[in-house]
Order: structure tokens, then sequence, then C-alpha cells
């Protein structure tokens, strides 16, 4: 592991037990040791982000690996593929498991999903559409084939690798898991300004936080006095006592079949 | 020279009179409450204020980094002075490649060291130009964008895409040149020639269009160019049968405004040289970015060679508008003038070297000219207002295709015609120099660029077009020794050369070339260093070894003062300054 390697984990060990040392540990620890072992084997081909270089798939956002089971994905880092990956079966089954586990943490899930090409929806698609333009205002943030908001992840592709349970879930209680480019951060500058925003990256050095205008504040650790991490995004957190269960419904059906005529499978 | 102090920093220009403003305490605070109340407006989060500014104080900067905010407008593009920022391929619309910025002397240059590093994790051959917005650079590797800061190299965000299967040649290699952002909005092209517009702030994608259909042989490697409210894109696939084509897209909507093809259909101009259909498949490929002057309000864009490459007899005649640079009309699409370099061109000549914007004295008098060195071995200068041609020099030493170049700027052909035994031609297919920058520097007058001088033997055999094949017509192998190459300095002034600098190397680089206004010259070399030189002299300065090999062309880029030189290699970014 290079040192800048060690750097960042050390740190990112160390913001997660000071920010939330209560919070489900065990679980922290199984993200962290799927972080390591990300890094160690796998970041070099496929980015320290997973998105891939341009020659190796996006771990990340390609539609084919999030949509694989834990087993499906278990079997292929340690078989390798036709396409040219090794095999990684040396490296054990322990450090196995934690990779896999890694992974569905950047896909922005928190277990395996595999659901049928055309899972069935139950609710009103227009009437979820509705919401997520008008009352819910999913579209402020979140983009869907280039329309929307850009400050939260695109949903393009978001309802077809995910059961609508699972979907409803990410909007009733968000944030679970957290993607770490999604944490909303505070900072206090030597100046006595005060920054919220997100946290695009960290270092022991420097951090970036985005505003909702888009501007990136491209900041030194050196010039900051505080850094409050929140255990959140900007993803609402009452979704579940704002709508209705008929509008949940609706709008996880609108999720689903929107992401069904996107064109872009990655 | 009189040269300004270390950290001069141009506030009066673009973006950084803009940060500059927003930088002092009042303004500052000012923004500052108004950001805070635009995010409670667009919030609607209840309780949740996930994003909020605190005006608490209103002294210094949050720090010496605090920029950021992307937005490119129409003065930014058509900037006299490259400064802070890099907003484009060539950085502005001259392809000039010389910055303004004058923080690195030949005094101090000697103290230059590695800023960062950045792994695009590409297996390697990275061809990007970095684009710099506000401290923030975006660069591309095959399908893949990244928004990077640019004062630490620390990935923003990411847009991936996997590489397209099927693809053949130069496309197939997946090479990329970099973006073109208006706006919040970055455009790029794919390998597949699609024409991708995402938000520059989060990579999101906005639309995607494929621009080139009906031909699977079609694909892109350049970065397109931003003119008022278009994106222009060209493609690669002109040594497979292609028909060039250079196209306008709305950069709002993506849709198509325009498109004008290199090689002219059944009964227009030119028809003549295109029998049947050869039209279909007679490359004049638009595989770089162009230049553009806003007071004559004309594009000019440099084609590729005919094809099939090397068998003429299949394409008789000039063979327009191939190896040509082409005069457009920006907003129509419609064609000024175009001027042929190597008509009947049959050694793989492209004419897509950036066609250079000065204006300078020529033989006194001043003129607005386009210098270009062509890869078939002689240097031009035209009168950019009407295409006439005013002068040319052969720069290649090694060169015996042409005897000369006639009053009219064509080439006397020495009859050199490739067969199935094979003929010796130079410059060989690589050409005399490539895609690799040039670079003009006003203040001393000079264009610099990259030559390679060797041979090779030239072979030809008829053959079919078919889709999924290259379309050379057979091909080409070096001869004698290894090439060699050279940076060379031509002046203007002078109409002769001022310096040649012999590149000792492994004769596999393709590094490009940039000016600055303290009279420095950075480029690639050919054994892997990133080198700094004197621009009046030639000699070096400065060198740092990437350990890749450098196939990119460098820029120059400030953040709050100080100044920046940035260059891809291999499968990485690299970015220097002074300590």
């Amino acid at each position: 592991m290079s040192g800048h390697r060690v750097a960042r984990f050390i740190f990112c060990t160390m913001f997660v037990v000071v920010s939330t040392p209560w919070k489900a540990h065990g679980q922290r620890n199984d993200h962290i040791e799927g972080f390591r072992r990300f890094m160690e084997y796998c970041a070099g081909c496929h980015g320290d982000d997973g998105k891939g270089g341009s020659k190796v798939v996006s771990l990340a956002t390609t539609l084919s690996v999030m949509t694989r089971s834990d087993a499906e994905l278990t079997r292929i880092v340690h078989d390798g593929t036709t396409e040219g990956m090794p095999p990684f079966g040396q490296i054990g089954d322990a450090n196995i498991t934690a990779v896999v586990h890694y992974l569905r943490i950047i896909e922005g899930k928190s277990a395996a999903t595999s659901i049928p090409a055309e899972a069935p929806v139950t609710g009103d698609v227009n009437a979820g559409r509705m919401l997520y333009l008008g009352k819910a205002q999913c579209s402020t943030c979140h983009m869907i084939r280039g329309r929307g908001g850009f400050i939260a992840s695109d949903l393009t592709s978001y309802g077809r690798s995910r059961p609508a349970d699972a979907i409803l879930q990410a909007i009733t209680t968000p944030d679970t898991p957290l993607v770490p480019s999604s944490r909303v951060v505070s900072v206090m500058t030597r100046t006595g300004l005060k920054l919220t925003g997100v946290l695009r990256y960290e270092d022991n050095f420097s951090l970036a936080l985005q505003m909702k205008d888009g501007r990136y504040h491209l900041l030194t650790r050196s010039d900051l006095t505080d850094v409050h991490y929140t255990d959140h995004s900007l993803m609402p957190r009452d979704y579940g006592t704002r709508l209705t269960s008929k509008d949940l419904n609706d709008l996880v059906s609108f999720l689903i079949v929107a992401s069904r005529s996107g064109r872009r499978d990655r | 020279m009189s040269l300004p102090s270390a950290g001069d920093s141009n506030h009066k220009h673009n973006w950084a009179s803009v940060y500059g403003r927003f930088t002092s305490p009042v303004y500052r605070s000012l923004a500052v409450g108004w950001l805070l109340l635009a995010m409670h407006a667009v919030n609607g989060y209840g309780a949740e204020k996930a994003v909020e500014h605190t005006a608490a104080s209103n002294s210094a900067p949050v720090s010496a980094h605090d920029i950021g905010l992307i937005n490119v407008t129409q003065s930014d593009l058509v900037q006299k002075q490259l400064r802070d920022n890099w907003v484009s391929y060539n950085g502005d619309y001259t392809g000039q490649r010389y910055s303004s910025l004058t923080q690195i002397t030949p005094g101090n240059v000697g103290h230059l060291v590695a800023q960062w590093v950045f792994h695009t994790g590409d297996i390697g051959g990275l061809e990007v130009t970095p684009v710099v917005v506000a401290g923030i650079m975006f660069v591309t590797s095959a399908n893949d964008a990244y928004a990077l800061d640019a004062k630490t190299g620390k990935l923003l965000w990411h847009h991936a895409r996997p590489t397209t299967q099927g693809l053949i040649d130069d496309s197939a290699r997946h090479h990329n040149r970099g973006v073109a952002i208006l706006g919040t909005r970055l455009y790029m092209e794919t390998d597949n020639a699609h024409l991708l517009c995402l938000d520059a702030r989060s990579g999101g994608v906005i639309w995607d269009e494929a621009y080139a259909t009906g031909n699977k042989n079609y694909g892109a490697t350049s970065a397109p160019l931003i003119v008022k409210d278009k994106v222009l894109v060209g493609t690669a696939g002109g040594d497979d049968g292609v028909r060039g084509f250079l196209a306008a897209f709305d950069a709002e909507t993506g849709k198509e405004k325009w498109r004008f093809w290199t090689i002219p259909g059944p009964g227009e101009k030119g028809s003549e040289s295109w029998p049947g259909d050869m039209y279909l498949h007679g490359g004049g490929a638009t595989w770089m970015p162009g230049t553009y002057d806003p007071d004559l309000n004309t594009l000019y864009w440099g084609t590729g060679n005919p094809s099939p490459d090397y068998d003429g007899s299949v394409r008789p005649g000039d063979d327009l508008y191939t190896s040509s640079l082409l005069a457009l009309d920006p907003d129509t699409g419609k064609l000024k003038w175009y001027f042929q370099y190597t008509p009947h061109n049959l050694y793989d000549y492209d004419a897509v070297q950036t066609p250079v914007i000065v204006d300078a004295k020529f033989r006194g008098k001043p003129r607005r000219l386009i210098v270009t060195a062509n890869r078939n071995g002689f240097l031009y200068i035209l009168d950019r207002t009407n295409g006439k041609f005013l002068f040319a020099k052969q720069f290649a030493k090694l060169q015996n295709w042409a005897t000369g170049i006639d009053e009219n700027g064509r080439p006397i052909s020495a009859g050199l015609i490739p067969d199935e035994k094979g003929v010796q031609v130079c410059p060989a297919s690589g050409g005399a120099t490539n895609w690799y920058s040039p670079s003009y520097d006003p203040a001393t007058h000079m264009f610099y660029f990259r030559v390679l001088e060797a041979c090779g033997i030239f072979t030809s055999k008829t053959e079919p077009f078919e889709e999924g094949r290259t379309y050379y017509s057979t091909g080409t192998q070096g001869v004698g020794e290894t090439g060699k190459e050279y940076i060379n300095a031509f002046d203007l002034r002078t109409l002769d050369f001022a310096w040649r600098d012999l590149q000792i190397g492994i004769n596999k680089g393709w590094g490009g070339v940039m000016s600055t206004a303290t009279g420095l010259v950075a480029h690639g070399d050919d054994a892997e260093n990133f080198v700094i030189l004197n621009g009046y002299t030639g000699k070096p300065l400065w060198h740092f070894n990437v350990g890749q090999l450098i196939r990119a062309s460098p820029m120059s880029y400030a953040i709050n003062g100080k100044q920046y030189f940035a260059i891809a290699a291999g499968s990485d970014v690299f970015s220097f300054a002074l300590p």
C-alpha cells in the first residue's frame, strides 16, 4: 500500500471512529476492511472510485455488475474473467468477501440485489412522475436522462438495478449506507467562515466541498479550525412522513419505469 | 525583456476578475448572503438545511484556493490573452498555445518542481490537453472524463463510460484529446463518435448524440470546439473509408445545425475525383480541433488524407477537399474558401495540424495570417481573409515527394507513385510533423513545432472498401536508420529557421509545444522528459523525467497568482510549479 493510501486509510479510520463511535461498529469495520482490500487489490485497474479506467469496467455504475449476486461477484473475483481480469483466489476468501462487500458500498447499495429485468410495478407511474418533479422535489437535486439537478446522484439507471422495496427503503431511510462522496460536512476556516457542503474529496491535507450552486471549495486542512462530519447526505429524511404510502409506491414505480427507458448502462 | 514580478496574476480578465471581486470582503459577504437565500429558496427540506453558508467573517478569503465555480462565458472563449484559465483544447481560438502568464521565467524555471500526478488508470497513451476553468482541471482518457482540483490533482468527479468494442484503427486505440466547456456544461467525443454533453459540476450526462452513422468505420479522437452557441465535432476514420465531415450541434439541445461534407457528393464541385460511390469512402477526416477568428467570423479546419491512402487510381484528380484547410462560416457551415496543401495525396499527409491564427507583419506589412507546419514537410503561410497563398518553406530535410511549391502554393510532384514493388518516399507516412501542437510566440515572432525526419517504403495495390476493415490499400514500412526528431523555431520576421533542437531519444514521443510570455517553450521530448527551453535560443533550461512516453501537448494555468504547467504522459497527468 502506498503512503498516500495508508494516509487515507488512517484518516478514514479516524473519522469513522471519532464521528460515529456509537454506530453499528461491526458494519463500519467491514467497510474499512473492504476499502483497504479494494485499494490493495482492485483500485490499480478499476480506479480508487471503482469507476474503472478507460479500459476496464466501472464496478460502481455498470448495471451488469450491480445486478450480480454476491455469490456471482465472489466467483468472478476468485476465478477472474475471460475478458482479461486475473483470478484473485490467492488472496483468500475473507479478503474476497471484504472486497465484494465494499463493491456494494460504492454502488450505493446496502446489499446485493438480483431483480428480474421487468419487475412489476404496482403504483401509478404518472402520479409518481408528478411527485418526482413537484411536491417531492427530487428533480431539484437528481438528474434523470439529463434533466434535473446535479448535486445528488444521477437516477437514470437507478431503478434498473434495485427491487421496489430497496428503492422504497432508500427514500424513507436514506444514507443506509451513506455514500462517502455524498456526506454533508461543515468546516470552519481560520478566518471564521463556516462552509457546509457535500464532501467530494478529502485526504489528510485537503478536502473539496461542493455547494448547491455547483461551486467547489477546494480547501487546505491547515486553513481550517474545525471539520464536522454529519452522518447524512443532502437527501431529506422525512419522506416517510411527508408522503403517503401511495405516494411512495407511485414514486418507486416511476423510478423503476423511468430507468427502463434510459439509454445508458453504466 | 522586462518581466513582471513573480506572483503577477491577472485580475483584469474574465474569470480572474470575477473571482477577484468576490474575494473582496464586501462582495464576498454579499455573495454569501445571496447564496444563503438561494439555498433556502431551493432547499425545501424542512428543518434540515443541509447546505448553508455562514458569513461569520468578512476578512481574507477562505484560503488562497477559494475558487471553483464553473461557468465559461462567450467572453472567456474570445479572450485575447490566455492566462489563468485554459478553456479549450488549444486554450483559445488562435491555436497559438501562447500563455500570457509570467510568473515562471528563464531565471527561475530551474526551480520548477512537480506538484502532483493524477493516474487515470488508462493503460497508456493519453493524448489529452487538460482544460482548466476556475481552478478545476478537466481531462479525458478514452471515454472517461475526470474533474480534478488543479492545485492538488485530486479527483472531484469521474464520468466512466466503457470503451466501445468492434472499432478499428485509430478509434480502436480509444485515444481522446479532451473537452470543450460552455457555461456549466462539458462536451466530449467518444471513441464511437458520440457527442456527450455532461454537467461540468457533477459529470452527469445531459445528452448523448451519435453523430456519425452509416459506416462502422467512423470513430472520434478529438476534442470539440465551441463557437458561439454551437459545438463543432469531426471524426476519425480517414484511413478506413469514411466520408469526412464537420458538424455543428446546438450546445443547449444537442440538435444538429449543419454538416459540411469534406468529400463532395455527386454533381458537386470536386465530385470528378469520386466516381460511383467512392465519395462515401473518400476520407478527408476532421480529427483535430480547428481555430476560429471572431473578427472575420471564420472557422479554420484542417482535413485529413484521402482514402484509400496509397492507391490514387480509384480517386483521380485533386481529391477535394482532402488534405486541405477549410474556411467555413460557423453559423451556416458554408465554405468561404479552401486551400489544398497536398492535392491527390498518396502518402497519408493529413492536413489537420493546427491552423494557427497569427496577426503579424509579413514582408513588412501587417497581415492576418494562418501559419501551419504541414505533415507533408512544408511550412505554409496563408492570408486568412481569403485563403491566398503567401509563402511556403520546406522544413523537413528528408523530403522527396515534391520538387517544390509553385507560386500558387501547389506542390510540384516528383512523380513517386506507390505500387506493388514499393517506392521510397520522404517524409514517411507519419509525416514530417503531426497532430501534436505547434505554438506561436508573438514576442519572439517564432513558430515552434516538432519535426520528424524519416522515410518509408510505400506499397499499394487496389482493394475494395469493406466495412470493418481499414482502407489504406496496402501500407508502408520504415527505411534506413530510425528517424530523428527536432523542435524547430521558425522566425516570421526573417522567414527562416532560427534554431533546430535535436531530440535524442527513441523516436516514439509525440509531444506538442507551447510558449509563454516570458520566452519559454515547453514540450515533451522524445526521451520521456517534460522540457522547458529558452524560446530565443532553443537552449534547454529545465527538464523532468515523467517516465512514460509523451504523446500529448502541454498547457499552462494559474490559481491565485501561482502558475502551473501541465502535461499528460502515458497514463498520467503531471503538474509543475515553482515551490
